[in-house]
């Protein structure tokens, strides 16, 4: 299954929610989406979910167009709202029996497809428990499972993380891994981005309704930051060398912006892996003591503060 | 025709896994869990055993058994389950609706493969089912009173019946305004004048009801006449119900797909069966004016089909570019009936002016061999001729300059403002003369009776032939000029109106 994102537009009135956007996310991927607040995120979910209509532009889904055969398109995207509605009189057993019996799901198959789903989110010890007695983290495994009552091929989640403790968060990333593996083609939005960092394999950052990077996660972090941050760490009883490690890096070439933070030196370095080998190298044979040289790796985090400024539409 | 013929032999021969429709289900689930269903059930059996209490205690200080006991205490009965049934279960009905179909309610309806259809006839029905056990929770009470004697149990049955049909189209009516793509504010207001709607409905149930109960419907089955009235009435309250009903899954149907074709075949034959069903009554009872019902409720459905048609948008969605015929006949077929405001408007100026023409037509020839009975006026075709034409051509006036102003001022706002618009000018052209007297001091009963050239209700308060004639060739004056102005338009949308080229990708399915 195939998600390509064309051109997508939406207004809403005088306000610009996503502004001609494109990006495309495959089977087995986990894609990222992350952007400040009202970014259009949650806009842009909704019209590849088929629930909102896009100004102009298009979502296919294998060729399935969403704006074209919204029904058809339906039948291939699972969508997990941030928030599942507080219904006070449906028990979790029935509102997965309800989305089975309208997804076409008949006798025996039904019985077993929301058997299967009650297991894998694990709502089966809940399953007569009315929605509104629902914790946050039960929820979002209700709304996860209604996503997947039908076994869609692809999975849209919106801030499914949000508001839930520690041990949920880290069974959703089991769960939404264990999806890929299922060859499901999954975008999720969240704005715990060290989690997405961990499961994804692309990411698109999006601010008022604009890209402003897109990519799997490396060629993202190779883009954003083309500068590599190194430490190094002298010896304990040789920090006094510190303001002449300064002083030597400063002058060597490619190396900017050395700094001493808490027992260690950081530097930038405008150059790939062999010119960081060059600098260990000089720094030895310069007789400093370094115990550690290492690369500190940007993450999806600094990338986001990097490369957004925070503005909504 | 086939294909469709093997589908349904299909679906026939697996019965064994038939289910009922998922709507139905969850909502049924739901309703006997909410409090306002169960509490209004036990309210109502209350209200029902004091007011049979009461009857009877009233009986035992009377000195003589009434005869009539059973037929008062079903009266009261009526009127209980009429009120109950008309005003509670249409609102909840509603209610839940439009909670669903609420913005941002990613719930239920909207994120599932079920289709349009599916979802209103699973709403309507739940409706029913709610109406049935409402009904049945009221039966033991309504069949005691045929023991107490004073009314029988084919008036029972028969009004029951009545009611229910009734209840049913108010159902669909409240599904209905719940899909009106307006706000929460107007859903509220439209939920209101509904709530008032069903003082009438109620009152003139209350009132059929009761003149049926003296009657006697036991004493009437026998007769062709009653019959005949009562598949009239029913066919009507259905048909009124179905239009609803076609309506409402348009609504809710997705933008691109040919929303406008199912009403506009619905509405054009509930226009047709209208007239002849009107006509053979007229025919029947030698009352050639009785086409006016007919003429009437036609032009007011042709009307507001007008101001929708209006608010159509131009481009057609590939998906119904690719149903296009490619024969011409059948292309200019599909171009009036297809999603579209140009074919729309072929549309309605056809059925406008064949309601038009029938009535005419047919009060001539009524009149003429048909016989009449009763009131017939000697000029009510020549005032029905000084009147109809004017304002109906002041109305397409009004809806083309609306177009206009949209398609060529405002092209990228949506098409629904020219519905919007149509309205306003007519509100303008009806109160903006008046405004203008009341500045000038000059605003009085008489001065609205003078000629106000442009505002089409001002037929309606002038007698003479002479300033009728006069509205008539400015109406067409002006309507001719909306035409000119849109006719590039409009002939830019009937050479739009084609089969997509073979480049466009095949039909996914």
């Amino acid at each position: 299954m195939k998600v390509q994102v064309t051109n997508l537009r939406k207004e809403f009135g005088r306000t610009v929610a996503v502004d001609n956007i494109s990006f495309a996310f495959d089977s087995g991927h986990v894609f990222g989406f992350v952007g400040p607040n009202g970014a259009g995120k949650t806009t842009t979910m909704r019209i590849i979910s088929t629930i909102e209509e896009p100004t102009s532009g298009d979502v296919l889904l294998n060729g399935i167009s969403v704006c074209e055969e919204p029904e058809l398109a339906r039948r291939a995207v699972g969508y997990v709202p941030d928030t599942l509605p507080a219904h006070g009189d449906i028990t979790v057993h029935e509102y997965l029996d309800f989305y089975a019996r309208a997804y076409g799901l008949r006798g025996k198959k039904r019985t077993q497809a929301i058997e299967a789903i009650e297991e894998f989110t694990n709502v089966t010890g809940i399953r007569d428990k009315h929605l509104k007695a629902l914790s946050k983290g039960m929820k979002q495994r209700v709304s996860l499972g209604r996503a997947l009552v039908y076994d869609p091929d692809v999975l849209v989640l919106d801030e499914p993380a949000a508001g839930l403790d520690p041990r949920a968060r880290v069974e959703l990333r089991e769960l939404l891994l264990l999806l890929a593996e299922r060859k499901k083609a999954i975008l999720i939005s969240s704005h715990i981005l060290t989690e997405l960092t961990e499961i994804c394999n692309g990411v698109v950052i999006i601010e008022r309704g604009t890209i402003l990077e897109t990519g799997t996660i490396d060629e993202v972090l190779k883009k954003s930051t083309p500068r590599r941050t190194v430490a190094v760490r002298l010896l304990d009883i040789h920090r006094h060398q510190h303001p002449l490690l300064l002083k030597e890096l400063l002058q060597t070439p490619l190396v900017e912006n050395a700094r001493d933070v808490a027992n260690e030196i950081h530097f930038e370095l405008a150059g790939d892996e062999a010119a960081a080998g060059d600098v260990l190298g000089a720094l030895i044979a310069k007789q400093f003591k370094v115990v550690e040289f290492r690369q500190t790796k940007a993450n999806l985090e600094d990338i986001f503060m990097n490369v957004t400024k925070g503005g909504v539409q | 025709m086939t294909a469709t013929l093997a589908r349904l032999k299909a679906h026939f021969i697996n019965w064994r896994e038939w289910e009922l429709n998922p709507v139905v289900i969850k909502e049924l689930r739901q309703s006997v869990r909410s409090w306002a269903v169960t509490g209004m059930l036990l309210l109502f059996l209350v209200v029902l055993f004091i007011t049979s209490l009461v009857f009877l205690v009233n009986q035992t200080f009377e000195v003589t058994a009434s005869e009539r006991l059973g037929g008062d205490i079903f009266q009261a009965f009526i009127i209980i389950l009429a009120g109950a049934s008309i005003m509670f279960i249409p609102l909840h009905v509603g209610v839940r609706m439009a909670s669903e179909r609420q913005e941002g309610n990613t719930d239920l309806l909207y994120i599932s493969t079920l289709s349009p259809t599916r979802v209103i006839r699973g709403k309507f029905f739940c409706g029913a089912y709610m109406t049935l056990l409402f009904f049945s929770a009221c039966m033991p009470f309504m069949a005691f009173t045929n023991l107490l004697r004073g009314v029988d149990l084919p008036t029972v049955f028969f009004i029951l019946l009545f009611l229910f049909v009734v209840v049913c189209a108010a159902n669909q009516l409240a599904i209905f305004i719940a899909c009106l793509p307006v706000s929460r504010p107007f859903k509220i207001l439209f939920a209101i004048g509904g709530f008032f709607m069903s003082y009438w409905l109620i009152a003139e149930v209350i009132f059929g009801a009761i003149s049926l109960m003296r009657s006697g419907i036991g004493s009437m089955m026998g007769e062709r006449y009653f019959w005949l009235t009562t598949l009239t009435i029913g066919g009507v309250i259905s048909a009124v119900g179905g239009l609803f009903f076609v309506l409402s899954v348009a609504l809710i149907s997705p933008p691109s797909a040919n929303r406008a074709l199912l009403p506009r075949i619905y509405i054009t034959a509930f226009w047709l069966f209208g007239g002849l069903l009107v006509g053979c009554w007229a025919w029947q009872v030698k009352e050639p004016m009785m086409i006016l019902v007919w003429t009437y409720a036609s032009t007011v459905l042709l009307v507001a089909s007008l101001v929708v048609t209006v608010s159509n948008h131009d481009n057609l969605s590939v998906r119904v570019r690719r149903t296009i015929p490619a024969h011409r006949l059948k292309r200019a077929l599909a171009f009036v009936y297809f999603n579209g405001a140009a074919g729309g408007l072929i549309w309605v100026t056809v059925l406008v002016v064949l309601t038009f023409l029938g009535t005419v037509q047919f009060h001539t020839v009524a009149t003429a061999y048909g016989g009449t009975r009763g009131y017939a006026p000697a000029d009510f075709l020549p005032a029905f001729l000084e009147v109809y034409p004017p304002v109906l051509v002041y109305i397409f006036a009004y809806a083309l300059t609306a177009l206009f102003i949209q398609r060529k001022f405002m092209p990228r706002h949506s098409p629904k403002i020219a519905g919007i618009f149509t309205l306003l000018v007519a509100g303008l052209a009806a109160i903006g003369p008046n405004i203008v007297l009341f500045f000038l001091n000059r605003l009085s009963w008489k001065t609205l009776e003078n000629l106000q050239l442009g505002n089409a209700s001002n037929l309606f308060v002038i007698h003479e032939p002479g300033p009728r004639m006069a509205h008539l060739v400015f109406a067409c004056g002006w309507l001719l000029l909306a035409l000119i102005l849109n006719a590039k338009w409009f002939v830019a949308q009937v050479k739009n109106f084609r089969p997509p080229p073979a480049n466009l990708p095949p039909r996914l399915n």
